[in-house]
């Protein structure tokens, strides 16, 4: 089992996620995974015991991965029109 | 945007009259290609079927589909690229890597449902299910068993399947619900007879969402000796399932309802005690024999990674969708009179919320909300004008069925958006009413029931 991360090391990733969230080219995702990122990290903020924390922190960095990858496929292949959600307001 | 100003060239080249086959599909091509016009960004709108708008509407048509979720494309991506193996290969490890994937993916459907991997076959859609269900059951036990029950409130392809079935010498007894689009347990277990093989009932209600007493029905089932098959193409991933408790024989299961790609599905079959069917597909036996062709690895992992991504959100996302939906219904309410919710509130699928708006005629108000992608009912059946089947067999009047919009709130809907639906919905009802003389009447105190239309 891995050792818990440090605070520094959490906040890091918080971050990074964050970071990468707001890079999607598309309105919901983006929102979503930011939206995840908060939660999640709020929802393990009260997890005491050490291998549930080093779990979570796992997890973290591999949705960081993946989020990483997504960001540049859903880059590549942006429609035109962006969601009205985001369109400026005639 | 090339080929488009090309057949906008062509179109006004051509002469109208000798050519005109020609110059009608240059302007059908011109007409469905996005045209974003040359110029700044804010400028830029959709033109479609001739809709202009501003932005890609906001999606609320979650029982019609769902979007991929990114974590879901991840995971299909390198099905796509390097591994293209084909998982019936027995001799290579292009074949053994794809038949490790599909197999993980069989669990993580397995796991959603509590079923055992072995239970599970994968298949193109609940389409393919339901029909290999209810046909390859009833046609595997023709001797004994020759009558079906499903409710009226089924999926299109289940009451099909019936017909077809009726066609080749089965009775099937088509069961009302009660005015809330619940089955009556009584009724149901009244209709069951000693050659009765089959019960069909819809989990989730795609059209209402309303969530079928499951295990209840399960409980009859097991009783009376009839095999249930349910429907739970809405249901997976978004109520808790589990076939153990609730009695299912047959299940029926779709990838796209649930983030995951178009063009899978899965069914289950019970094991003990084993229900036996006969495949509708004849070929090379995949799927021990159920359900014969190339298994697609990559949509199959998809549905994994789906399933997967489902168990762990299924009740962060219940929560939020719970939420959007009184912020919605609250919003609605809160503004107009008249306002209907088809169907059970209580037992429901909050991400699911059909509802009447009283004088307003239902298409005209879809034609209103184009920055809104919503929907009168089934995607199946979106283009014919009758009022739907499932809101007239929970006895909805006439009028009222005219007028239903399903809203379909999922994991990415945004409080905004939610609120940009109210706004906007809010807006075209009162406009459409106050073009209404119905509306008028009414406000006038005139009971509109008591109007005699005809002369007779």
């Amino acid at each position: 089992m891995m050792a818990s991360p440090s605070r520094a090391e959490v906040l890091s990733l918080f971050r990074s996620l964050l970071r990468t969230a707001s890079k999607f080219t598309d309105y919901n995702i983006r929102e979503y995974s930011k939206r995840r990122t908060i939660d999640g990290f709020r929802d393990s903020s009260a997890l005491a015991d050490p291998s549930s924390v080093a779990a979570a922190f796992v997890d973290g960095k591999f949705q960081l991965e993946v989020m990483k990858r997504q960001v540049v496929v859903y880059s590549l292949y942006a429609p035109d029109i962006k969601s009205v959600m985001e369109a400026t307001s005639p | 945007m090339a080929a488009a100003a090309a057949s906008r060239f062509l179109r006004r080249a051509i002469p109208a009259a000798p050519i005109r086959r020609l110059s009608t599909s240059a302007a059908v091509a011109a007409e469905t290609s996005l045209s974003a016009p040359s110029g700044e960004d804010e400028a830029r709108v959709i033109e479609m079927k001739g809709v202009k708008i501003s932005g890609r509407p906001l999606y609320l048509d979650m029982q019609a589909t769902t979007p991929v979720d990114p974590r879901v494309l991840d995971a299909m991506i390198p099905f796509y690229l390097s591994r293209y193996g084909n998982p019936h290969s027995r001799t290579h490890l292009y074949g053994w890597e794809s038949e490790a994937a599909v197999e993980a993916a069989r669990a993580r459907v397995a796991a959603l449902v509590a079923a055992n991997p072995k239970e599970i076959f994968f298949t193109s859609g609940a389409t393919e299910s339901n029909n290999i269900s209810v046909k390859g059951l009833m046609r595997f036990h023709r001797a004994r068993k020759r009558h079906v029950i499903a409710t009226q409130t089924e999926h299109k392809c289940v009451l099909d399947s019936c017909r077809h079935l009726q066609q080749e010498g089965f009775e099937v007894t088509y069961l009302p619900v009660r005015p809330d689009g619940l089955v009556d347990l009584d009724l149901l277990a009244d209709s069951i007879r000693p050659d009765t093989g089959l019960v069909s009932v819809m989990a989730v209600n795609n059209e209402i969402g309303v969530v079928q007493p499951l295990e209840e029905i399960g409980r009859i089932c097991r009783e009376k000796g009839v095999v249930f098959h349910t429907d739970a193409a809405q249901a997976l991933g978004k109520i808790p399932i589990d076939v153990e408790k609730m009695g299912i024989g047959l299940m029926s299961l779709s990838g796209h309802k649930i983030y995951g790609p178009k063009g899978v599905g899965a069914l289950y079959v019970r094991r003990r005690p084993r229900v036996r069917i006969e495949p509708q597909m004849s070929g090379g036996g995949q799927e021990r024999g159920i359900r014969s062709g190339t298994v697609p690895t990559p949509l199959v992992v998809g549905m994994g990674a789906a399933c997967e991504i489902a168990m762990k959100e299924m009740e962060y996302d219940s929560r939020r969708v719970s939420a959007l939906q009184d912020r919605l219904l609250n919003g609605i309410r809160a503004r107009l009179d008249g306002v209907v919710v088809n169907g059970s509130l209580e037992h429901r699928y909050p991400g699911n919320l059909n509802i009447s708006f009283a004088y307003v005629e239902g298409e005209s108000l879809l034609m209103g909300l184009k920055e809104v992608a919503v929907s009168s009912g089934s995607a199946c059946t979106s283009a014919s004008l009758e009022p739907s089947y499932v809101l007239r067999a929970l006895g909805v009047d006439e009028d009222m069925a005219h007028t239903s919009i399903r809203f379909g709130i999922g994991r990415f809907t945004t409080e905004a958006e939610i609120d940009k639906a109210v706004e906007l919905t809010v807006r075209q009802v009162e406009k459409l009413r106050e073009m209404s003389p119905l509306y008028e009447m009414v406000k006038e105190g005139i009971d509109i029931k008591s109007i005699q239309w005809a002369q007779h």
